[in-house]
This record gives C-alpha cells, structure tokens and sequence, in this order.
C-alpha cells in the first residue's frame, strides 16, 4: 500500500510539473537530513541517518481559471539504519485533490484526497466534497467516498476504521453575528477484531461504528463579544461525546480575555477508537477542563498572555497556570519569546500512579530567532523540572540551535543541533541539514 | 393511493421551483477570492492591520480573525467554520505541518527554525505525554484518535 502510495504520489507530482509551467505555481519542498546515534542499555546500537523530503504542489489558474490541484506528501528513505519502523524506505501521500470554484456563492467541488473540516467533523478521505452558500444566508456541503486507513491496531490487520465515509453540514449565517450549523459523520460499519480482548467499547469482537451528529454556533452579538463551540452526539451509544466552547472578549483593541469550557464523555468520544478507549481505566466517567486566558498587546511587538485551566477527572483534579512575554520587532524579522507554566497534579496522573506520587512539573522555555535576508538563525530551549523524580532524573530539558543562509530568495540551506538530558536519554544529541524551496509565482497570500 | 399520486407530484413540482428559484439567488451572493491578492509578510499578521474592522453580508467582521496569541492557541473553533477563509493566505500544507493523516516526525523537529510557531511536543515529549495523556486524553485524540496513530499503536493497544 505504502509503494502504492509512494508511486502515485510521484506520479501526481510528475504530471503536474508541465501544468506548473503554464498556470500559477506555489511549490513547497523541504528536504531533511537527520543524524543521530541510538545507544541505549539492552537495546542494539544503531546508526541513524533518514533523509526525508516534504514535498506539497499547488496549481491555481487550470482550465478556465477555476480549476486548481492541490498535492501535499512526504518520503522517507534510511541511508544507515532502519530509523522508525521496519521499512527502509516509507511514504504517505497526506492530500491530493482537484478543485473547482465556481464564481458565486464560495461554491467549489473538490475531488481526491482530502482532508474536512467542518462543525464537528474532522475526516480524512479519497471522494468527493461539494459546498456552496445558499440564499438568505443558508449555506451546504457534503462529503462522501471511502476512509484513508492508518496504522494497524496492534496485533491486528486493521485500524479499526469501516472503509467508507460521508457526511456533511448546514449552516445558517445571520449579519455578521450570528452562525449556526449542523453537521454529522457516517462510517460504514467498523470491522471486526481477531483478539478482542481488553477492548471495553462494545461487548463482541467488533469495534464501535464512527457515527456523530452536533451542532455548532457562533455568536457575536456585540464587535467585543464572541461565543462560539459546539456540542457532538454519538448516535451510536445515543449520548452526548463532546461540549468545547470557547468565549472571547475584547474590551480593548489589543486586549482578549477568553473562557474555555471542555467536558467529554468518555465511553461515547472515544467509542470507535481501540486504542484510546483500551487506555482508559473508567470509560463510564466524564472529563472536563475549564480555564481562561487573557493576551495584551503592551506595546506594538510586545505581548504579554496568561493563562490558566483547571482538569477534572475521576483520577484528580490538576491545574495548570502561567504566562507568556513574546516580541516581534524589528520588522517582525526579530521573535522571540519565554514563558513559564507550572502544572498541579496528583498521584492518579503521575507516570507510575501510587498515593505518594506526584505528577507536578515546572515549564520553563525561550526562545529567538533572526530571519534577515541572507541568514537567519534561532535558538530555542525548553526544561521541564519534575516535582517527583521520573526514571530517578528530576529534569528534562532541551537546547535546539538552528543556523542557516538563504541561497536565493525561495531556496535556503540550514542545519540544527539539538542537546539534551531526560529520563529516556542521558544524553541526546541530534544534528539536521535542512533544504527549503518555497516558490510562489503569484506573489499572493502567505507563502505557505 | 389517489392522495399519494397528487401528492407527489406537487411536492416535487414546489422541490423543483424552490431549487430554480435559489439557483438564480445564488448567481448574486459573492465568492470569498481564491487567494489573498497581495503577498503578506513573515511572521503572524492581523486582518485587520489593513483591512478596514468591517463587516459584509453574512461575512464576520475581519477583526474576528486577528492573529493574537488567543486565536493561535483556539484556532481549531474558527477553522470548522471558515476554512475558506483560512484558504486565502495559507496554503493546505500550513495545516498539515501538524494535522496530517501519517507522519513520522515532530513538526518541531522539521521547524526547528522556526520557534516562533510554536509548534506542539516541544522537547522530552516522550516522556510527557504520560502524564499529558492522563490530563487531558481528548486533546490527544483530536489529533491522534483517528490519524496520525502510527507512533502510538507502537506501543499501546
């Protein structure tokens, strides 16, 4: 499959090279070099060299100006040791699809692979998707065609997945203050499983069907105010999965406080998923997170956020607090950034639960980077400072060093080296040569 | 059976009217451009920098979509509404840096010169992610329950 993949991507790729000669053009390559050695007790010594390329094609302006193709993949070949799996050699194509706009009404078909997301939909699939705004403010897409499969659940020959999908949303907008939409996913029945045990979702050999229905909103009823969210249905268990809502409020013009609730109900979010379900101990319990922030722009390239959030679950309550100062100077050529957050949080989360332990750490990062016209240069550092020791080390922590020159004004050579100490490697020195080509012909839009 | 074979008919005779007559609506309602129609700059930009904080039609108003920290860090609520809009300055490989279906890298590691980005798994991850999954299993799944899976099921079930 993954040959298959391989080849069709460069097939795709190839093909559109000549219609990359006549239409608008955006190319985005970036080839990696990594370089690190694995050497830990009881595992074989391993000399690791992959070199992977991100490869994504986007060609605007086909045929009578309102067909476009949209490709986007990665290829990874080992040139020492097997780096990540057992294939020497892998690939994925992540989108590739054809799309048509059409001239009124943000009325477009798209056709491939693709990914959608939409009111409580977040799907990948190889099918088709057509949208358009109705009158009076109505508007309608849909979805359907077959599922991209993933990763085989262990010890077994599926990814729990049925093989066909389709769904799609309606939605209502009123004036600039108001939308609303509903939206649902239907997968085809999920497949059965050859070893069954320790999945808690359905009492028989077959995973739980991926079958959603909710409802989204967005409101403003006044410029400072926003709510927006939505609420999912599993129709499957026929009970509420998921409440996410988010407020914002804008007082002043670079000023946004905000208040975010999460509850989720852990039988019906996580009852098509095997291994999300198998890792939990209750899935009859209900998770929920509240918590808020706040972000202000000091000066113009300098803001300052806090934030805060409170979990609970039926193994404890946590909370996490903490802030941010980040500056954008210097023709926003010069960021950089610290921050600070401390998590409280007992026994039941810690990496091995007992009554005496201890989940809490400190988080402590920086960062800055220099892009001029002809090098550009970053560091960044992160620490974590454990209350309770893990694997008997109190700290992880992480130097990342990047350097590099733009060789033209779309193609540049850099290299990173990274150093770090954690309670998996006492030492972890990474090297990386990274080429990147952003190329747009247009000069429109962001590059990427 | 009479009532069914009038019925029918009339109901799909007033299906099809309602259809023609949003049709010929839809020709006037206006299409979002395909891309921004000027190059943007480096680094996060706010709309409304330049765009007057306006409101069209049934489009939100542009300030709703400033870059600030706070829309960063929520943009997962705008973008299942607005997708297009997102689509005029970013290309979809922005969004797959981070939400792919199969990817074998942490997107920090193939940005790391690019900290500002603020990409998610920042350093000992690994480590991490035990006491993260414990926290807050949802924010997991939105990313990894149904892609991207590939270095979980190495190890759990």
């Amino acid at each position: 499959m993954k040959k298959h993949l391989c080849r069709l991507l460069s097939a795709a790729l190839f093909m559109a090279l000549p219609a990359a000669a006549l239409a608008e053009t955006t190319i985005n390559s970036t080839t990696l070099f990594r370089f690190y050695q694995d050497d830990r007790p009881g595992f074989e010594k391993k000399q690791l060299a992959p070199a992977t390329q991100f490869l994504g094609v986007d060609v605007d302006k086909l045929g009578d100006g309102n067909l476009s193709a949209h490709f986007y993949g990665w290829g990874r070949l080992d040139l020492a040791d097997k780096s990540f799996n057992n294939d020497q050699a892998d690939g994925n194509l992540t989108y590739g699809y054809l799309q048509y706009r059409f001239k009124q009404a943000n009325a477009q078909v798209r056709a491939g692979r693709f990914f959608v997301n939409e009111g409580i939909v977040n799907e990948q699939l190889d099918g088709l998707n057509a949208r358009t705004d109705l009158p009076l403010g109505f508007g309608i897409s849909a979805f359907g065609g077959a599922t991209v499969h993933t990763a085989h659940i262990a010890g077994e020959n599926t990814d729990g997945k049925g093989d066909g999908i389709a769904g799609g949303r309606m939605s209502y907008r009123y004036g600039g203050m108001l939308e609303l939409g509903v939206s649902g996913v239907y997968e085809t029945t999920a497949p059965t499983l050859m070893n069954p045990n320790n999945i808690a979702l359905v009492n028989d050999t077959k995973l739980g069907d991926h079958r959603l229905i909710g409802g989204d909103i967005w409101l403003s009823p006044v410029r400072m105010v926003e709510v927006m969210g939505h609420t999912s249905y599993n129709t499957e268990t026929s009970e509420v999965a998921e409440h996410t809502y988010l407020l914002n409020v804008k007082p002043l013009k670079d000023l946004v406080l905000s208040g975010e609730f999460n509850e989720h109900r852990e039988r019906n979010f996580f009852f098509s998923s095997a291994m999300f379900a198998s890792m939990l101990n209750n899935l009859n319990e209900k998770s929920r997170s509240t918590g808020g922030s706040a972000s202000y722009g000091l000066v113009k390239g300098v803001e300052l956020a806090a934030d805060y959030r409170h979990y609970t679950r039926d193994i404890g309550d946590a909370d996490r607090m903490g802030g941010d100062l980040r500056f954008t100077l210097l023709d926003n050529t010069l960021r950089s950034g610290i921050g600070y957050h401390y998590l409280r949080a007992g026994s039941g989360f810690a990496v091995i639960p007992s009554s005496t332990a201890s989940a809490s750490f400190q988080e402590l990062r920086g960062y800055a980077m220099h892009d001029t016209k002809s090098y550009f240069a970053a560091v960044d550092a992160i620490g974590y400072f454990f209350k309770e020791r893990i694997n008997n080390v109190s700290n992880a922590w992480e130097v990342v060093t990047s350097l590099g020159y733009h060789l033209t004004p779309d193609l540049a050579l850099s290299g990173d080296i990274s150093y770090g100490k954690n309670p998996q490697f006492t030492d972890d020195l990474k090297g990386l040569v990274r080429l990147t080509y952003n190329m747009n012909y247009t000069g429109k839009g962001d590059k990427k | 059976m009479i009532r069914s074979t009038i019925l029918f008919p009339l109901l799909a005779l007033s299906g099809l009217i309602v259809i023609l007559a949003a049709c010929a609506q839809m020709s006037t309602l206006p299409s979002l451009p395909a891309s921004h129609p000027e190059a943007l700059g480096a680094g996060p930009v706010s709309c409304s920098e330049c765009h007057e904080d306006n409101q069209k039609g049934t489009m939100k108003a542009f300030g709703a979509f400033n870059h600030s920290p706070a829309f960063v860090k929520n943009h997962r609520f705008y973008a299942s509404s607005d997708d297009r809009l997102c689509a005029t300055c970013h290309k979809g490989s922005f969004c797959a840096d981070c939400h792919t279906n199969q990817v074998e890298m942490k997107p920090s590691v193939k940005y790391g010169n690019r900290p500002d980005r603020e990409m998610p798994h920042r350093g000992d991850f690994l480590t991490l992610h035990k006491i993260e999954g414990k926290l807050d299993p949802a924010s997991c799944y939105r990313c990894h329950g149904r892609a991207n899976n590939q270095s979980c099921v190495a190890c759990h079930r």
